[in-house]
């Protein structure tokens, strides 16, 4: 629990210092800052956007769901903290949003925002910002039977519809839905198993 | 959910639709996210396209150029608005408020949207410019501190000092670091307003780091 700092007397010693006694001087933290909400809305969107359609999976919802975020967090937000304490509030933020959407939706959390793991998604590094999506669904087909991958490529990769993919696999309409939900079930139960 | 509506739901992700609202079961939620998980991984995907960047660009210009004057927004949306943003706001280190909440029956009721002098937020940095952690001051009845920090290859007690405008220490509290990781939140009884900043140090005294308030 925070205290009240004490002055030395009768054997209660203040807070401690640094050796020396000497206090150091508190540095900026962060030299790069958001002088206005523009910035913060150019330098932000895209990736927010990125990092919630990965959540979504769908266009309309990842928009309603980017809007929501930037309407919540901009009024308040207090021009002049650095980039890196704007994207957090940024990502909690999201992280709230989705959860209300996934509430409203479905009534369970079928995806999340960690603040911690999903920072790259907003962050300046060289690799920030690139969705993590591709790998994780390169893992979960690489794991499957061959055609169990095949179909699934094809239906959320591919953009084929079930009748496409029955043709491109010379199966029945009937086989092609059988085939996709025992491959997404496979596909969900490996997922599980790798922690994903 | 029934079989057929999970499969509907499924087949809208897969062409990129908004599923429709439906009452999910806990076991359908891993086939979902992977079926999500699929879909965001198309070439492409992901990418915000230019006339919705815009679009949101001048909503929220006209949004934050209304006067006060003008009236809120409806209930319904202020209230989830504010919801979510004392909500983001709080929780800047993730994991700690539940915490606290659990244990400080004063905890405040998350009910009004933060104004920017009542949240203050800031990023402890060690003596070599590398980031440590944040910390997140909020002003109520009472007001609140958070902080996590990562401070590698360290186990032990870390002091926490909130210091003010000139310089003094207002108040400081100790909590463990185990393995380089630690979390510290509770209610503080200064007026957070007038903080400048927080530091970091030993149990020796030696600093770790520090932050300045935005």
């Amino acid at each position: 629990m925070f205290s009240r700092p004490r002055p030395a007397v009768g054997g209660i010693t203040p807070p401690a210092v640094a050796p020396g006694g000497e206090t150091p001087r508190l540095r900026i933290v962060d030299a790069e800052v958001y002088t206005d909400w523009e910035s913060v809305y150019r330098d932000n969107v895209a990736r927010l956007y990125r990092l919630l359609y990965a959540r979504v999976g769908n266009r309309a919802d990842a928009e309603d769901l980017t809007s929501e975020v930037f309407s919540t967090a901009l009024p308040p937000l207090r021009l002049g903290a650095s980039k890196g304490e704007v994207r957090s509030y940024l990502l909690v933020t999201a992280k709230t949003v989705l959860a209300s959407h996934w509430r409203r939706r479905l009534g369970l959390p079928v995806t999340s925002i960690d603040p911690d793991s999903d920072i790259g998604y907003l962050d300046d590094r060289p690799t920030a910002g690139a969705s993590d999506a591709p790998e994780r669904a390169d893992r979960i087909l690489s794991a499957l039977p061959d055609r169990y991958r095949r179909i699934l490529e094809l239906r959320f990769l591919e953009a084929c519809t079930v009748k496409e993919a029955a043709l491109a696999m010379g199966v029945s309409l009937a086989n092609a839905k059988v085939l996709q939900h025992r491959a997404l079930r496979m596909a969900a139960q490996v997922a599980v198993e790798m922690g994903l | 959910m029934s079989g057929r509506r999970l499969w509907a739901f499924v087949d809208a992700v897969a062409a990129g639709r908004r599923p429709r609202r439906v009452r999910a079961d806990p076991e359908d939620a891993a086939l979902l996210r992977t079926a999500i998980d699929l879909r965001a991984a198309r070439p492409g995907a992901g990418r915000p396209g230019e006339r919705f960047v815009d679009d949101l660009h001048r909503r929220l210009a006209d949004r934050l150029a209304e006067p006060a004057a003008q009236g809120p927004p409806p209930r319904s949306h202020r209230a989830r608005t504010a919801l979510a943003a004392v909500a983001a706001g709080a929780a800047l280190v993730a994991g700690t408020v539940a915490v606290t909440e659990a244990t400080d029956p004063a905890a405040p009721a998350a009910s009004r949207p933060p104004r920017a002098d009542m949240l203050r937020t800031g990023t402890f940095v060690g003596a070599d410019h590398r980031v440590l952690g944040q910390i997140v001051a909020y002003h109520g009845h009472p007001g609140w501190v958070f902080m996590k920090v990562a401070v590698p290859h360290y186990d032990g007690s870390l002091t926490c000092e909130l210091q003010s405008a000139d310089g003094s220490v207002v108040a400081f509290g100790t909590f463990r670091v185990h393995h380089g990781i630690g979390q510290f939140s509770t209610t503080i009884r200064v007026r957070v307003g007038t903080l400048r900043g927080a530091r970091l140090v030993t149990s020796s005294g030696s600093p770790v780091a520090s932050a300045t308030f935005a």
